[in-house]
């Protein structure tokens, strides 16, 4: 377990770096300063050049992009970065751990895919959720043939951006059309690949939980603020009591998660099943849900207007909930791994 | 391997001895011989003494007593493998061991100490007088009158009034009476803090008929009893703050034993599911995942809020959350098992005294409100987490109707 020092530091670090009154930083900024501060090597081990730390150090930075609304990629280059860390087969691995230390984004994609295989082999099709596409220097995709690395520029490959609600991020399809992968930056086989995507999902899980959780505090905050401000008969909204039990329930749902996502970040990674790690984002995203739901009903009709920023956190909620798969269908696994338990 | 030496070598040391201590004496079979109230009973009594004997009944007082001086993270330990053996609860001792000891040992005059502190370790048992009819969540509103008076050349209280919600009162030796003393100034003002000997005249005892069909609590008549002024913890009107150390006695430990208890009784819901044939039920799955995410959740707010005050940084409003995310989960255990048994759950099937998950899922979900209505109701903790936590304002004082 990562020393609790440590912890506030990199938290107070990315406040002080990420301040919470300023929402959707700059993208490109934003990414430069994440890469200045180490965040994009946060979890390469130290002798490969990396700050070597665990799953706390990430999902506290996760937990304060989320606060921010950050539009910089730092779960998708995390995860890339992982699955290239995993893929020990990979024959350029070391200079792709360079390039991404140097601040190169070579996103996962977060989303499915839908491909066909011609008889030559070439793949044509769409692999969906890739994060900020435009920046991306190359797509690990998960094909037919395994995790493969696509470069953004390679022939029959385009990036086409598919326009999302949520307005802190952007979604780009990962386009194919006849592509043919180079057998020199596929990360593994299709065996190998399941391995790789049973290694990273609990990350996935962790990170995206984190983003949820801090964005429901920012969003409970900013709804708190304003119900202490805006006055009606005569004194501010947040006197009334209907109101203060909504909000007390706003901080039941999201005190409980957090603790359990701390708990699952602080344990032995053998100690938390992969159900769990899913239990944990559904729990987390079902929160951030609820509660940017409620402060939207919190500040009544501004809440409903591009003039007041409390929307951006439910839209964000929304998009989250459908990340590295639905409610429903982690709900059920987590009830039938238990049930099997 | 851990250091023996070291803090967590230490704990792990006790939980091994704890663990083995724990296997070779819990009652199994307590359930079984808990389906009157009368055999609950004798079960509680022979369970705390024995737990006394073995050192583990009160590791929360000081190391003066034999089995205390316990620090809150062994304390931690010895409930994570009382629940983990699945041993009784501790309900008929609980106020004797939390809350007597808590004003005894922070408020009382040492010849009270002496008195009735060992007097709880050979079993005596306290009961609390504390809500009345008229006095809920607002506690100071109430009402309870004690006059003084010189009788055969002693000084003592004169009490008249209405206790009620007072756990297992009917076996109760001794109680933690709140009495009003004087209507001048703040309705807190005039508070004064009394122990109350169960066998003095003119105290009747009644129990309440809990809508699940247990007696858990019970209402205290008071009419015309005598106590005498040596029974009265520190000074006349400063009972209210007497009060703040009774209800503060316990911080945690019961919250996370019951946790733990609920998690390991997920149990309960799985055999359900099966004996219903619902293993491939998507949506029952879903609401099944769902809740086990929710009790997984409810014990790690507890273990944090208890290694939040092992490190001392427990904050207002910390306690509220664990007991509203507690309540939350198990009511919503206990209605996923009414939903999933069926109409076999409408049929009446006996109750099981001192256990909230017992598979009688309609006594369970009952019997799941005296969480979110007792010890300070759901809403109660609301306006405190509202108020304390996100800093919301207070209504304004005096408001009249």
């Amino acid at each position: 377990m990562e020393a609790v020092i440590e912890l506030s530091e990199l938290q107070d670090a990315a406040t002080k770096a990420f301040p919470a009154d300023k929402l959707i930083p700059d993208r490109d900024a934003a990414w430069a300063l994440a890469a200045e501060m180490g965040w994009l090597m946060i979890r390469l081990p130290e002798e490969l050049g990396g700050l070597g730390l665990g799953r706390e150090a990430s999902t506290t930075i996760h937990f304060e992009m989320g606060r921010v609304l950050s539009s910089a990629p730092l779960i998708p280059a995390q995860l890339g970065l992982h699955a290239i860390l995993e893929a020990e087969g990979l024959a350029d691995r070391e200079d792709w751990l360079e390039r991404i230390s140097g601040g190169e984004y070579v996103p996962l994609h977060m989303l499915p895919t839908k491909l066909e295989t011609a008889a030559d082999g070439a793949i044509s099709g769409t692999v969906s959720g890739v994060f900020e596409g435009d920046m991306a220097a190359a797509v690990i995709a998960y094909l037919p043939g395994g995790y493969t690395l696509v470069p953004a520029d390679a022939p029959g490959v385009s990036l086409v951006e598919r326009p999302i609600w949520d307005k802190s991020r952007r979604v780009f399809d990962l386009m194919l059309d006849g592509f043919r992968p180079d057998p020199s930056l596929v990360l593994a086989d299709t065996v190998g690949s399941r391995a790789i995507h049973d290694a990273i999902s609990p990350e996935a899980h962790l990170a995206v939980a984190a983003d949820c959780l801090g964005g429901a505090n920012a969003a409970l905050d900013m709804s708190v603020e304003y119900m202490k401000m805006r006055k009606q008969f005569d004194r501010p909204i947040a006197m009334f009591q209907a109101l203060k039990h909504r909000a007390a329930d706003c901080n039941i749902r999201i005190v409980p998660a957090e603790a359990l996502l701390w708990s699952r970040a602080a344990a032995e990674p053998a100690a938390v099943t992969p159900a769990q790690m899913g239990g944990v984002k559904t729990y987390a995203a079902e929160a951030y849900q609820w509660v940017t739901e409620e402060a939207i009903q919190f500040h009544g009709g501004i809440g409903l207007t591009e003039e007041h920023q409390v929307h951006l956190f439910m839209k964000r909620a929304m998009l989250n909930l459908q990340l590295c798969g639905s409610p429903d269908w982690w709900n059920e696994r987590v009830g039938r791994s238990a049930l099997a338990a | 391997m851990t250091d023996p030496a070291s803090p967590d070598g230490h704990l792990e040391a006790l939980r091994a001895q704890v663990r083995a201590w724990m296997e070779a004496n819990a009652p199994r079979n307590w359930r079984e011989a808990s389906q009157t109230q009368e055999d609950f009973v004798r079960t509680q009594r022979d369970w705390f003494a024995k737990l006394v004997e073995g050192g583990y009944a009160i590791p929360h007082w000081p190391a003066e007593y034999p089995g205390g001086g316990r620090t809150l993270a062994e304390q931690k330990v010895i409930y994570e493998e009382l629940a983990r053996v699945d041993a009784p609860r501790l309900l008929l001792s609980f106020v004797s061991t939390y809350h007597a000891f808590a004003t005894l040992h922070e408020c009382a005059s040492p010849e009270q100490k002496a008195k009735y502190m060992p007097r709880i370790l050979e079993g005596e048992t306290w009961c609390q007088g504390f809500s009345e009819p008229g006095a809920g969540s607002d506690l100071a509103a109430l009402k309870c009158k004690a006059v003084r008076e010189t009788r055969d050349g002693k000084e003592v209280y004169v009490v008249n009034g209405q206790k009620v919600w007072s756990t297992m009162a009917q076996f109760a030796d001794m109680c933690l009476l709140l009495v009003r003393t004087s209507s001048e100034g703040a309705k807190q003002a005039g508070i004064t803090y009394l122990l109350m000997d169960m066998k003095t005249p003119g105290v009747t005892v009644s129990p309440i008929h809990q809508i699940q069909g247990d007696e858990e609590f019970a209402e205290i008549f008071l009419d015309n009893v005598v106590i005498p002024v040596e029974q009265r913890v520190g000074e006349e009107g400063n009972g209210w703050a007497y009060a703040q150390a009774t209800l503060s006695s316990e911080r945690g430990l019961t919250l996370m034993e019951l946790a733990y208890r609920m998690r390991g009784a997920l149990s309960r819901v799985i055999e359900l599911i099966r004996d219903n044939g619902l293993e491939n039920d998507a949506g029952v799955l879903r609401d099944f995942g769902s809740l086990v995410t929710q009790v997984d959740a409810t014990c790690a707010i507890a273990d944090r809020f208890l290694d939040n005050r092992i490190k001392g940084v427990e904050q207002a409003g910390d306690a509220s959350i664990v007991k509203n995310s507690y309540s939350r989960a198990l009511r919503a255990y206990s209605l996923l098992g009414v939903r999933l048994g069926g109409m076999a759950e409408q049929y009446v099937k006996p109750i099981t005294f001192g256990d909230l998950n017992t598979g009688n899922w309609m006594a369970d979900f009952m019997n799941s409100y005296a969480w979110t209505i007792a010890g300070g109701s759901e809403e109660v903790q609301r306006n405190i987490i509202a108020e304390r936590m996100l800093d919301m304002p207070r209504e304004p004082k005096g408001w009249k109707l």
